[in-house]
């Protein structure tokens, strides 16, 4: 099976630093913006993968950051954000739009196989028609749906589990190998009770999942709880994954054993000593940094999460290079000053 | 659903046949109760913004403001019922707010937020210790209560007011505005504000070290003590005169120090929020370098004095401009800005840019420590006399 979890770190690096070098180079000189800010934080060149010029992800909220020009802007992805409804602007030219997707595919198929499954949903239709949450929830679902056949949506049209659906499903393609993918709230509180309760057999299925823990840790469900819980229902192969708009293409996902995430050839994370800034040493835990070669037309190649995580080891694992998990999300600061306080305000 | 936090429960909007005056004894004494019991050890200790109160409220400090108010040429009285609405997280405005309009003998309706911290309840638990030994009109006059969303209970005291006072920004005063006064009544309104630091150059050269020191104490308070978010913490340093790169360093590493002193943290979340700031100040050509010599101090160089940043941009966010004199510094200042704190310059240099000025910005102009001291000259206002009205008679 081909996979894109190849490299170990130290040649990871070698190469990683080369290419975010040059693409350094190449949003300076093609991104007005980001070389004020390379210029603004003195900085010329870097020596290591820890010593690249990172951005706070939340500037892409608030700025309008491409290497492109604007004829050139292919795609303009947005993502609501969690706070104040400020939105996320990432801009991809044809080239970068191509790449995203064919290195996501590749990822993918490095626990899929090359051939296209056929794939539970686990959501419901209706929500690609709801305009609000479309460009969230929307794009993730669309962008892995390509890499099934034969879908099956989990949900009705009114989020009820449509357990006739699964049946027939499971009947037709239950026996060979085939692909789930969700949210994993929504794979918790629909796909698992509804598995154990039909007693549906999920054992053929290889899930994919995404969004979060917080649903799942207010109902005291750990990432652990959910493998084993899942298992239970024969469903073994499961592959967790961290991944964000601002470097779309690029998944960070669960090895075979689970509880750890690994980085793709073409991506790494650095660990953030949110103290000091230098890389936190492997079982320290600080912010996530994420690193891609994908992003071309927009300066995102090197971006420094909200996100708190830790590197659990490094080249000794399921497959080479560090293996990570995330840990929760840095509260957003704010202020107790006199102006901005009446949001209540009557 | 009303809570009452101090006061007589029950209608709050009816009439009443309760008179005070302004400066009445009975308030006076009210208030010179409350000032010893913010000013006892232990509150002072746990909250040493209740220090300031205490202070604040002395009966010779209120008699002085009371004496203040009379006038020749008119006879003074209370302006009637007053609604304030003060700000959610600067916890001692509402007192001040309060405490100035009773003093003047107004009947009056406070809204404490919902959100409000440990201080304001420390306040009010030593507000109703006074007035459980207090005449009983202050109960039955003054009332403090919090609410939540609820249009109807602003509209009503909306209607009731001759006065309403809202502080905590623009936004607050759209909201609260919505609600119609009655024709005669009218608003007090605080809106949102910037402030500035500005540093001579010369002056910081001729002090001590131990003036420096000093200096640098007073505006970490300054700056510090409310995330640098209240309307009169310093955003923007100004160094006025020429060559100031040694003067930016050691004050910077003094700050560095001091903050370390006094234990002021700020936690990855507030210099991930900083770094978000400057960086988008860097990208849009505002500032042309910065440094993060610890999460506590952002310092960052303007490319011009206009650049400066009016919003807020973290808790120990520094954007410095150096300008040949503080004139200069007269074009860049609109009514938007408030605390203007300084250090180092000499009086006539102080009143020359006070008057050049001319009242088109800039309400405060006061020594570095001295930012957040609450005044009753306030955003422009004499608020005794805002809290008060006249009576002429000619005989």
């Amino acid at each position: 099976m081909s996979s894109v979890f190849t490299l170990s770190q130290a040649a990871k690096e070698e190469i990683l630093l080369k290419e975010l070098s040059a693409l350094t180079e190449h949003h300076r000189e093609n991104c007005e913006p980001y070389a004020r800010i390379l210029a603004a934080n003195g900085y010329r060149n870097a020596t290591s993968v820890e010593g690249l010029p990172w951005l706070p992800v939340r500037l892409f909220k608030n700025l309008e950051l491409k290497s492109i020009p604007d004829d050139e802007v292919y795609k303009v992805l947005t993502s609501s954000g969690t706070t104040g409804g400020e939105v996320s602007k990432i801009y991809l030219d044809k080239a970068a739009a191509a790449e995203q997707t064919r290195k996501l595919g590749a990822t993918v198929q490095s626990v899929l196989g090359p051939k296209r499954l056929p794939m539970i949903l686990v959501d419901t239709k209706a929500m690609l028609k709801d305009r609000k949450s479309f460009s969230a929830r929307g794009a993730g679902v669309l962008g892995m749906s390509n890499f099934g056949r034969n879908h099956v949506w989990a949900l009705d049209n009114e989020g009820h589990v449509d357990v006739e659906a699964l049946k027939g499903f499971l009947e037709q393609y239950g026996k060979e190998p085939f692909l789930i993918f969700g949210f994993t709230y929504l794979v918790w509180l629909h796909l698992y009770e509804v598995a154990l309760d039909n007693g549906l057999d999920l054992s053929n299925g290889i899930l994919i999942h995404s969004g979060g823990w917080k649903k799942l840790v207010d109902q005291a469900v750990s990432p652990e709880e959910f493998r084993k819980r899942l298992a239970a229902v024969g469903l073994t192969q499961v592959h967790n994954y961290y991944g964000m708009i601002e470097q779309i293409g690029t998944i960070f996902l669960e090895g075979a054993s689970g509880g750890s995430l690994y980085c793709p050839d073409f991506a790494d994370v650095v660990i953030r000593d949110p103290e000091t800034w230098a890389e936190q040493p492997v079982g320290k835990p600080g912010l996530i940094e994420v690193i891609s070669t994908l992003p071309t037309s927009y300066p995102g190649h090197v971006l420094l999460t909200e996100d708190l995580g830790v590197v659990h080891g490094v080249d000794d694992g399921d497959w080479p290079g560090k293996r990570f998990s995330v840990l929760g999300r840095l509260p957003r600061a704010e202020a107790r000053g006199c102006s901005d306080t009446y949001r209540e305000a009557a | 659903m009303i809570q009452y936090r101090f006061g007589a429960e029950g209608d709050l909007t009816a009439p009443s046949d309760d008179r005070l005056t302004v400066g009445d004894p009975r308030v006076i004494d009210f208030l010179a109760k409350l000032a010893r019991k913010l000013l006892t050890p232990a509150v002072a200790r746990r909250h040493p913004e209740l220090g300031s109160l205490g202070f604040f409220l002395r009966p010779a400090e209120l008699n002085r403001t009371v004496a203040h108010l009379q006038r020749d040429d008119a006879i003074v009285f209370p302006r009637g019922n007053v609604f304030h609405i003060p700000p959610a997280n600067v916890d001692t405005i509402f007192v001040y707010s309060w405490a100035l309009s009773a003093l003047a003998g107004n009947h009056n309706v406070v809204r404490i937020s919902e959100r409000s911290a440990t201080a304001a309840d420390t306040i009010l638990t030593a507000l109703n210790e006074v007035l459980a030994e207090a005449d009983p009109v202050i109960g039955r006059t003054q009332r403090m209560i919090t609410y939540g969303r609820d249009d109807k209970v602003t509209a009503a005291l909306s209607n009731w007011a001759d006065l309403r006072v809202i502080w905590g920004g623009d936004s607050a005063v759209e909201a609260i505005r919505k609600h119609p006064l009655r024709p005669s009544a009218r608003d007090l309104t605080f809106p949102d504000r910037t402030s500035w630091a500005a540093l001579s150059a010369a002056g910081w050269r001729a002090a001590e070290p131990a003036r420096r020191r000093e200096a640098v104490l007073g505006f970490t308070n300054d700056s510090y003590w409310f995330d640098q978010a209240a309307c009169s913490s310093p955003r923007t340093v100004f160094l006025v005169g020429e060559n100031t790169d040694d003067v930016r360093e050691e004050f910077i590493e003094l700050l560095l120090q001091t903050v370390g002193q006094r234990g002021w943290e700020i936690d990855a979340a507030m210099a991930v929020e900083k770094r978000v700031n400057a960086y988008g100040l860097a990208a849009t050509g505002a500032v042309s370098a910065m440094t993060f010599p610890a999460n506590s101090v952002t310092a960052m160089s303007l490319n011009t004095v206009p650049d400066a940043p009016r919003r807020w941009i973290g808790a120990g966010a520094f954007p410095f401009a150096e300008v040949g004199s503080l004139l200069e510094l007269v074009p860049a200042m609109n009514r938007q800005d408030q605390t203007f704190s300084h250090f180092g310059f000499g009086r006539d240099e102080l009143r020359e840019f006070a008057l050049a000025l001319g009242g088109r910005g800039v309400d405060r102009i006061v020594p570095f420590g001295s930012a957040l001291t609450f005044g009753s000259i306030w955003d422009g206002y004499d608020l005794p006399r805002e809290f008060t009205r006249l009576t002429t008679l000619v005989e």
